[in-house]
Order: C-alpha cells, then sequence, then structure tokens
C-alpha cells in the first residue's frame, strides 16, 4: 500500500500532461490570431514597414539638414498640417471705422491714420471741431506728463 | 458514472456487458482526469489562469513575434495555421517561465488529489 511514491510519479506525470495541454491550447490560441493577421494583412507589410522607415529617415535627415534653403523655410514656416502662413497676413476686409477694403497685414498702421493716434491723423482730425478739441486737450495733459520728452518730439508737435 | 451507449433495439443483457463499453478499457487515467478537470469547470479555470500568466509576463507578445518572423520567411499568403502551430511549439513550451509553471503545476496537483484518484 505504499505507493505513494508511485503515486506521486504519476501524478507528476499527469499533471504535466495536463499542463502540457494548457500551453498547446494557449499556442494555438497565438498562432491562430497570427495566422488570422498575416492572412488579412492586417498586420503592417514587410515592405510597408520598410518603405515608411526610409520616408522617416529621410524626413528626419531633411529636418536635421542645416544646407537647405533657409530662406524659404523662415519666410514661409510649414505647420504640421502642410500649410504655409506668409509672415504678413494677406486676408483684405472692411475697415470698421471708414468702411473701406484693408489688408489684414496693413490693418494697424491704417488704424492709426484712421483713427486719429498717428502724426498724419491728427492733422486730418483737427478739421471737425469736437474732435480737435478732444485731441487738443488731451495732448496739453499728455504734454504736461511728457516734461522731460526729446526735443524732437516737441518740435513735431509744435508743427501739429 | 461513465457514458454508456443507449440502443434502444439492443436486446435485453441479463449482467454488465464488457463488451458494450470498450470506452472504459480504453480511457486512460489522464483520459479520466481531464473529463473530471471539464466537469468541475476547473479545466476553463486553469486555461483562464494560464493566459492571465502568460500574457502578463510577456511570453504572449514573445510568441507573436516568432509568429511573425515565421510568416516573413513564408511570406504571407501561404501560411498556415498547422505550420504557426508546428513552428512556435517547441519555443513556446520551452519558455513558459518557471514561476507560472510552478503555479499551474501546483494547482493541478491539489486537483488531483482532491479528485481522490
Amino acid at each position: 500500500m505504499s505507493n505513494s511514491e508511485d503515486n506521486k510519479s504519476s501524478h507528476d506525470q499527469l499533471s504535466s500532461q495536463v499542463f502540457l495541454d494548457l500551453v498547446d491550447s494557449v499556442i494555438a490560441d497565438v498562432a491562430s490570431e497570427c495566422h488570422r493577421i498575416a492572412r488579412l494583412g492586417l498586420d503592417k507589410d514587410l515592405e510597408v514597414v520598410e518603405e515608411e522607415l526610409r520616408l522617416s529617415v529621410e524626413a528626419r535627415a531633411k529636418v536635421a539638414d542645416p544646407s537647405n534653403n533657409l530662406e524659404t523655410n523662415t519666410k514661409y514656416v510649414v505647420d504640421i498640417f502642410g500649410q504655409s502662413h506668409p509672415p504678413v497676413a494677406t486676408e483684405v476686409f472692411n475697415c470698421m471705422n471708414c468702411g473701406r477694403q484693408i489688408v489684414a497685414g496693413r490693418f494697424a498702421p491704417h488704424l492709426e491714420r484712421c483713427m486719429g493716434k498717428g502724426r498724419k491723423a491728427r492733422a486730418k482730425a483737427t478739421r471737425s471741431t469736437t474732435a480737435s478739441q478732444n485731441r487738443n486737450s488731451r495732448r496739453n495733459t499728455s504734454d504736461n506728463q511728457l516734461s522731460s520728452a526729446p526735443p524732437g518730439f516737441e518740435e513735431n508737435v509744435k508743427r501739429a | 458514472m461513465y457514458i454508456r451507449k443507449h440502443s434502444v433495439n439492443r436486446p435485453p443483457t441479463p449482467d454488465e456487458d464488457v463488451t458494450e463499453s470498450p470506452e472504459r478499457d480504453e480511457l486512460t487515467l489522464g483520459e479520466i482526469i481531464n473529463i473530471k478537470l471539464v466537469e468541475s469547470g476547473e479545466k476553463e479555470n486553469l486555461m483562464e489562469l494560464v493566459r492571465d500568466r502568460l500574457v502578463e509576463s510577456g511570453w504572449k507578445d514573445e510568441m507573436r513575434i516568432a509568429c511573425r518572423e515565421h510568416v516573413k520567411k513564408k511570406g504571407r499568403k501561404d501560411v498556415t495555421v498547422d505550420e504557426l502551430i508546428r513552428a512556435i511549439t517547441p519555443k513556446g513550451r520551452a519558455s513558459v517561465p518557471d514561476a507560472v509553471k510552478e503555479e499551474l503545476l501546483d494547482r493541478i496537483q491539489n486537483f488531483i488529489r482532491s479528485a481522490a484518484l
């Protein structure tokens, strides 16, 4: 009745068998899955992978290469969507003050003149009396504040 | 109880028919264990345990890489499942982590002992 050793070894054998059976099942699962992917071409093709690798290497080289036409690069920066933005905005719209068609890139200088902030604009604005009163009073207060202004500035003010 | 085929037209036999159940002679101990495993649901538990352990240890990923290598060699179009299985089984069996193997063997042995065989 002391077959405990026999039992143990046969138990071991049995359990090994069961274990191998389980592992074989999992292997079959993996093989089936990979087979399906391979036949359906779902996994990246060898050629496609190589192509992509080549392209990425080329792209990286191009970016790292300093001898490229940097002038074109700095003027027309290409963003990640491949769009290039000219440094001066080119869209045209209507100025809300005077109603003229203005190029967006030139809008700020136009507004200076149009709304009377700049030098030439003050000449225009002084034509209307209320506007000139406002401007003059504003100018006086600003003159007092600007006691330490450079001489050139004061000349300009007087001329205007 | 082992499954016995019942045939309506079989003439009644007085005794237990030895010739009728050839399956009993053919059933090895291993098969018996397997049947018990399945019937008790333990086989399914073990399968799930094995799968989880093999995935989390990276074994499955290694196997998939091995499959991909084989597919690259043989060409995508004419690989068969059997071929793949044959190609990766030796490596698969050998590369199971020891801890996983021990855990599984332990559980199986417990089951065998508790099945009182």
